[in-house]
Order: structure tokens, then sequence, then C-alpha cells
């Protein structure tokens, strides 16, 4: 109970320590329902910790704070990203870079796509039967043999069977 | 306990060599004596096996802390159905599962008089493998039944996160999909073993596969609900690496699914298909070998695991094992089939279909590894997150919605192209009336707009594609509306179930587009009886509450909700302090209504009369869910009615195939 009870005074000090939206909002022009906020934030990894829940992580809070802060000292958003890259690398962000090696990230499944739009549309045009499109009946009931009959008249009954 | 425990493990690698030596013997010297011993031999393995989990459960249930795994996991606070839970909370305890898993499903397979052929010995044979690989992990490595040093007077407990519901349903099913992929696998590797080119595999294996997906689909949809409701963080995929491990087979087993009805009707794609199994089947190897190699950061990583390494040389084994085989037989897989009839088919959409399928696994699977690439050839440290993977696979999944919408209106051999106009025509308009009527309500976002324009249109397909069958049969047989729907649906369930499961991914589509594009948020901090307004709606925050429960300390806050100007009830979001975890975990409160959740979790407070809450309107994420109860329901119907067409059977005639 007692380790309980610790645990719950350091939490709610941790929490109180925590942010406060009016604090921020007193002296500032931006605040974190700014959209120029949630666009910067959104792009970063925040050391992994993006997808936390704000009110229990203090690494994301860390982030909120400090973005807030270079928004209010009238840093752009092309500046703050670029301060944190300049700290930690691409991995400051969400995505790999548009430009340099980070550009294989962005054209390899769109290249696999096209690669792949080839191989099969060559794939279909050598499965497909030339004459196929030009045929007006699929095949010739005349010449049938046994078998074929028999699998034709399972079709149709099983077609039959199926809608009724 | 200890000693039932150990022993059973060691058995289970004694049986398993047993019964691999003797399928073995059984089938080189064709004696059924040592082929029955073999069986005997898996039928013993299932029983151990199950003596082990239920073990471990008793030893989980009793809190036994003597045992590392179960101080490790559980504590006496713990409710009893998260103390049996947490079974599958760390590493020694899920590989239990998956070979408990495994040995039932072999079990099953040994068992099933009905089916029983002479594949069954290579069968076995590779589910035994399987099974071999874990005991023997489990033994050297992850033991569940090691003991402590000294017993703890209590354990260190279960993360909060993972005490909830989800954590009873998401692993299991998971790894039901996972495990269950191994059967469709086991049965290809044993078709071409024994130089069995036709279908018949396949046949054998329609039910297997189809609820291994039916389980990956339900793991998937609950995991994501899990994290709706317990991160906190407003989402529900994150594309970490480990969820897009349980993806990608999930992405597969579907072209799979698709494929193998037209080697089923036309005895074509026969290594497509074979390749595409085994692809599922490395896949759900690598998930596992993602989880626990650490490789990459995932918040579903097991912590203290170093068993990455074993993985990678299975899975390595496994797939130079299968590839082995499918090029030794290839010149007889590669044998005359029946060509496509036109390119505009339905075997051609399939292909397509099959395609973008297996695009989509790329660029996930690509995404995933991209920041190892990147790390092993450039040394640059990067991260491949949710933007990313929402840009890449926006128009891939765009592609799939369109092929969806269009492949039911496409005839099998040769579909006469003024017919499918004449059938689009109506789903088409209406779909472009919808998208008018998003525009002129004021809906900004070009892309929401056509993903949701296409969306409606393959849901408007698939309706019409009802009510044509609807009218026909009632045209035909004079029954009502409904009996004529029932009717229809029980006397063709397969195609029926399936385009269920496709209504129920337009649904998910709708719930997935509308709350990545419109989501809401705000952060605010309020005083004791002060209101805000959000969107619709309006909060007051009445008091902030301080209780004890079960060795925790719970934080609550009492919000008044008005939705529209009318009252709509009251939510309570909690922050929680565990007694035995560092962390506090938060609570959601959320307020469902048919288009949008009021999401609301509380972030801080400088006192309890000044609150600060953390407030989002996700749009239809509740379609998310129904649409996943959709796909399953469409999937059971589909699963227990399916039959083989009439070709495949004329087929398995003519080849002699008498499974």
């Amino acid at each position: 109970m007692i380790k309980c009870s610790l645990a719950m005074i350091v939490s709610i000090i941790l929490i109180d320590l925590g942010f406060d939206e009016k604090r921020v909002k007193a002296n500032s022009k931006f605040d974190y329902n700014s959209k120029e906020f949630q666009s910067i934030i959104n792009q970063l990894d925040m050391q992994g910790h993006a997808d936390h829940d704000i009110s229990t992580c203090s690494i994301k809070k860390v982030y909120y704070e400090e973005v807030i802060e270079a928004l209010n000292q009238g840093q752009s958003e092309k500046e703050i990203l670029q301060s944190y890259i300049a700290e930690y690398g691409q991995a400051a962000l969400r995505t790999p870079a548009a430009d340099g090696s980070g550009i294989i990230a962005w054209i390899t499944p769109a290249l696999g796509f096209l690669l792949g739009a080839v191989i099969v549309g060559f794939g279909i045009k050598k499965l497909t039967n030339k004459n196929g499109d030009k045929e007006a009946v699929p095949f010739d009931c005349v010449e049938m043999t046994e078998t074929e009959k028999e699998i034709v008249e399972i079709t149709f009954e099983e077609e039959r069977r199926k809608h009724f | 306990m200890y000693l039932i425990g150990n022993i059973a493990l060691i058995l289970g690698i004694a049986i398993s060599l047993y019964s691999l030596a003797a399928n073995i013997i059984g089938i080189k010297r064709n004696d059924r004596k040592w082929l029955e011993s073999a069986r005997g031999g898996i039928l013993s393995l299932a029983f151990v096996t199950s003596i082990s989990a239920f073990l471990l459960f008793y030893i989980l249930g009793t809190s036994q802390f003597q045992f590392k795994y179960v101080a490790a996991y559980t504590n006496n606070q713990l409710p009893l159905v998260y103390k049996l839970a947490a079974f599958w909370a760390g590493n020694a305890g899920s590989l239990l599962l998956w070979v408990f898993l495994l040995s039932i499903y072999a079990a099953v397979i040994v068992l099933n008089k009905k089916k029983q052929n002479n594949m069954i010995p290579y069968v076995s044979n590779i589910l035994l493998l399987n099974m071999l690989f874990f005991y023997i992990v489990m033994i050297f490595n992850a033991n569940p039944f090691e003991m402590t040093e000294m017993i703890p007077a209590d354990g260190k407990g279960l993360n909060p996160m993972l005490q909830n519901p989800g954590m009873v349903i998401h692993p299991v099913t998971l790894y039901m999909g996972y495990v269950g992929l191994a059967v469709p696998f086991a049965y290809a590797i044993a078709a071409l073993l024994m130089k069995k080119m036709d279908a018949g595999w396949i046949k054998l294996t329609r039910r297997w596969t189809l609820t291994a997906w039916l389980f990956l689909t339900i793991g998937n949809i609950v995991g994501g609900w899990w994290a709706y409701l317990e991160l906190g963080w407003g989402g529900y995929w994150a594309w970490d690496p480990v969820e897009n491990a349980s993806f990608l087979p999930w992405l597969t087993v579907s072209a799979f699914l698709h494929s193998v009805m037209i080697q089923e009707r036309k005895n074509m794609l026969r290594t497509w298909n074979i390749s595409l199994i085994i692809l599922s089947y490395i896949l759900s190897l690598f998930g596992t070998f993602l989880v626990r190699s650490g490789i990459l950061t995932s918040v579903h990583a097991f912590g203290d695991s170093n068993l990455g390494t074993y993985f990678l040389i299975f899975m390595g084994f496994m797939m130079i094992f299968a590839i082995y085989v499918v090029i030794t037989r290839y010149q007889l897989i590669k044998k005359e089939s029946r060509p496509i009839e036109a390119y505009f088919s339905k075997e051609s959409s399939f292909l397509l279909n099959n395609f973008i399928l297996v695009a989509a696994a790329f660029a996930v699977f690509f995404g995933t590894m991209y920041p190892l690439i990147s790390e092993t050839l450039t040394g640059t440290k990067v991260n491949v997150g949710a933007p990313y993977f929402n840009k890449v696979m926006a128009p891939i999944m765009l592609a799939l919605l369109f092929l969806m919408a269009i492949c039911p209106l496409i005839s099998w051999q040769k579909a006469v192209f003024d017919r499918f106009i004449k059938s689009t025509l109506v789903p088409i308009i209406v779909a472009l009336l919808f998208a008018g009527f998003l525009v002129a309500m004021g809906v900004k976002g070009i892309y929401a707009i056509i993903g949701l324009t296409v969306t409606v249109f393959m849901f408007n397909v698939h309706l019409a594609e009802f009510w044509r069958g609807i009218k026909a049969r009632r045209k035909a047989t004079k029954e009502g509306f409904i009996k004529a729907a029932f009717q229809l649906t029980r006397k063709n369930q397969r195609r029926y179930g399936g385009y269920i499961v496709h209504i129920g991914i337009a649904v998910i589509a709708v719930g997935v587009i509308s709350s990545n594009a419109y989501s809401e948020e705000m952060m605010k901090t309020v005083n004791q009886g002060e209101s805000f307004t959000f969107g619709n709606y309006e909060l007051t925050f009445n008091e902030l509450t301080e209780t004890q429960e079960k060795g925790n300390g719970i934080v609550a806050a009492e919000i008044d909700v008005k939705y529209k100007g009318k009252s709509n009830g009251t939510i309570h979001p909690e922050k929680i302090f565990y007694g035995t975890w560092p962390e506090p975990s938060s609570e959601v409160a959320i307020k469902t209504n048919w288009k949008e959740d009021l999401y609301v979790v509380l972030s801080s407070w400088e006192s309890k009369e000044k609150v600060t809450f953390v407030v989002k309107v996700n749009p239809f994420v509740s379609w998310i869910w129904a649409g996943g109860i959709l796909m399953m329901i469409g999937t059971a119907i589909a699963l227990i009615g399916g039959k083989t067409s009439a070709f495949f059977k004329m087929n398995n005639r003519q080849a002699g195939v008498h499974a």
C-alpha cells in the first residue's frame, strides 16, 4: 500500500509538472491547438514516442514544450525541424528525407509497383488465348468430347443450383 | 510441478523426434505400422503439450512465484483473467502457446478420418519440424517453467496496458492465424514432395487457410480496437513494425484466397499459389522473428528477448527448403494448363488483384525494413513511421478498392464489355452523386473525397449484386425478399460470403479514410464547473475524484457531455496509478455515435479544481469495428458452406485424385 501511495504521489507530482494549455497560452501566440504546432509535431518522431499518450509520456511533453517555445520565439516550421535534424539526424523525423539517400525509400515502392505491373501485364498476355477475344463462342458444342460434355453439364447444373 | 513442466517439454522434443523418424521410416518402407505409430506420436504430442499449457495456466492462476515467468508477469492483485492471459505476455509463454496450438492443429489433421490420405505423413512431418524447433527454443532459451533463486513475496505484475480484454483475444487470435498458416504450407510442400501437381492440396486446406485468414483478420481488428481504447493517443494503427508483420501475411493470404479460385477453375497459377502460401508462412515466422529479435523498435517487442537468431536460422532453413522443393519440382508444376479466354475476364482481374495485394505487401515490407537497410548500407538512422506508410499505401489501397468494385461485375472466361458498362452505370452514378453531395456540403480534402467515392462505388456494386441475385431468385421462385436473400446466400455461400467480406472492407475504408482525414484534436485546461465547446459537443468539468481500488490509485474526472445542445450523459476519463508499475496509465472516455467518437483523455491537473484534457473527435471510427464484424460474418458464411467448383471436381476426377 505504501509502495502504491508513493507511486501515486510521485506520478501526481510528475503530471502536475506537466503542461498546462492555459499557462502556455497566457503570454504566447501559439499553443498546443495551433495548426502550426500540430503540423510540426506530427512530423517529429520524438525518439520513438510520437504515438505515445501525451499525458503519460515525459519525453513527448518535452518536445511539445520545446516546439511551442521555438514557435513563440518566432522560428519557422522549417527552422524548427532543421534544428532537430541537426541534433538527431534524419531520425528526428517520422519519414525519410525526400532527397539524397532517403529518396530510395520513396521511389522503391513505386518502382516495385511499376515492375510488378509490367510483369503482370506480360503474364496476362502470355496466359491469354490470343484468339479468345475474337471468338464469339468459347467452344464449339459439336466438337465436345464426352468428358467435356460432362463438365459442361455439371457446371450448368451447379450454376442452376447456385441460384435457385 | 517444476518436474512435470520440464519433463513435458523434454518429452515434447523426444516425441517430435520419434514421430519424425517414424514417419520417414514408414514412408521409405511403405509400412503402415510405422505411420500409425507416428500418428500416435502426434496425438501424444498434443496431449503432452496440453499438459504443459494447462500447467502454465495453473501456476499463473495460483500465483506460484517460485516460477520466474509467473513472478515476471503477474502479481497477487492481478484479476484472475489477466493472470491467465499472462500466459502469452512473455516470450516463453507465447512460444508454448504457439506449439500448443500447432500440436492441436496437427492432432486435428491426423484425427480427421474423412480426410485421411497419403499426404498426411508428409504434412505431419513438416508440422513436427516446426514443433521440434519451438520445443528446442523453449528448453534451451525460454523455459516457462524455470525457477527463481529466491521466491519473491509478490510478482512484478502485468504491464497495465496489457490489462484489457484485448489481451485475451488479440494475441491468441493472431497466433491462431500465424500457426494456421503452417497447415496449408505443410500441405503445399507435401504435395510437391509427393509430386502431386494437381490442386488436391488446395481443396484439403481451403478451410484451414480461410480460418487462418479469419483469425488474422480478428487479431488485427481487435488489436486496433485495443490500441484505440488503451494507448490514449487516439489512433488504432500506428504502422509499428510488429503491426506490419501481422498485416503482411494477411495481404498475401488475401491474394492466395483469390488466386486459388483460378487454379480451381483453370488449373493455372500453380507455381504462383504455392509461392504465395510459402511466402505467407515465411511472413508469419518473420512476424515472430521481429517481435523477438529486437532489430526494429516496436512497442510490441519482448524486452528481454534474444531469440532473434534462432528464428532467423529457422526461417532461413524453411525458406531454403521450400525454395529447393519448388525448384526441383518446377518442370512438373509447369504442366500445360487452360489459357485465359480473354483479357477482359475475371481471371485477368484476379491476377491484377493479386498483383496489387502483393505490391501492398512489398511496400509494407520495404517500409518496415528500410530503417535497417538504410543503417546497414549508408550508416544513416531513419524512421519510417505512419506518415510514410499513409502516403505510400493510400494509392495502392485506392487501386485495390477500385478493383474490388469492378471485379464482381466481370464474368469468368470472357466478359462482355457492354454488359459490364450497363451493370456499372447505376453504382458509379450513385457514387458520383455522393461525391457531389460531399463537395456541396463543404467537405474538404480531394484525396479523402476520391477515396470515399471509390469506396461508395465498391459498396454499391456489391449491394447491386445482391439485389440482382435476389431479383432473379424471386422471379424464378416467387419467394419473399428475406427468404430469397437468405436462400441466395445459402446456395452460394462462398460467393456471397466473399461479397459480405468486401462490404465489410468498404465499411472499414469509410472509417479509416474519414478518421485519417477529418479527425480533430484540442487540449483544454478548465476550472471546476467550467464548460467548453468542441465541434458539436459541449463539455462541462464537474469534479476530480481520487479513489483506491485493488491496490491501485484512480484519479477520475467527471464531465457532463452535451451533443448538439442535448444532454448526452456523463463521462469519466481516468488516470490509474498501479502499485507495481512506475508509469500511470490513461483510461480513455469515449462517447460513440454512428458518425463520430468523442475521445477524452485526462491529461494533467494543477489541483482538484483545475484540469487539462486532450479531446478528440474521430469521425466514423466505430465503422472500422462494425466493418470488422461484417468481415468475420462473411468469412464464417464462406467457411461453413464453401463448395469446390465443378471444374475442380472434374479436374480431380480426371487426375484420379480421391482425397
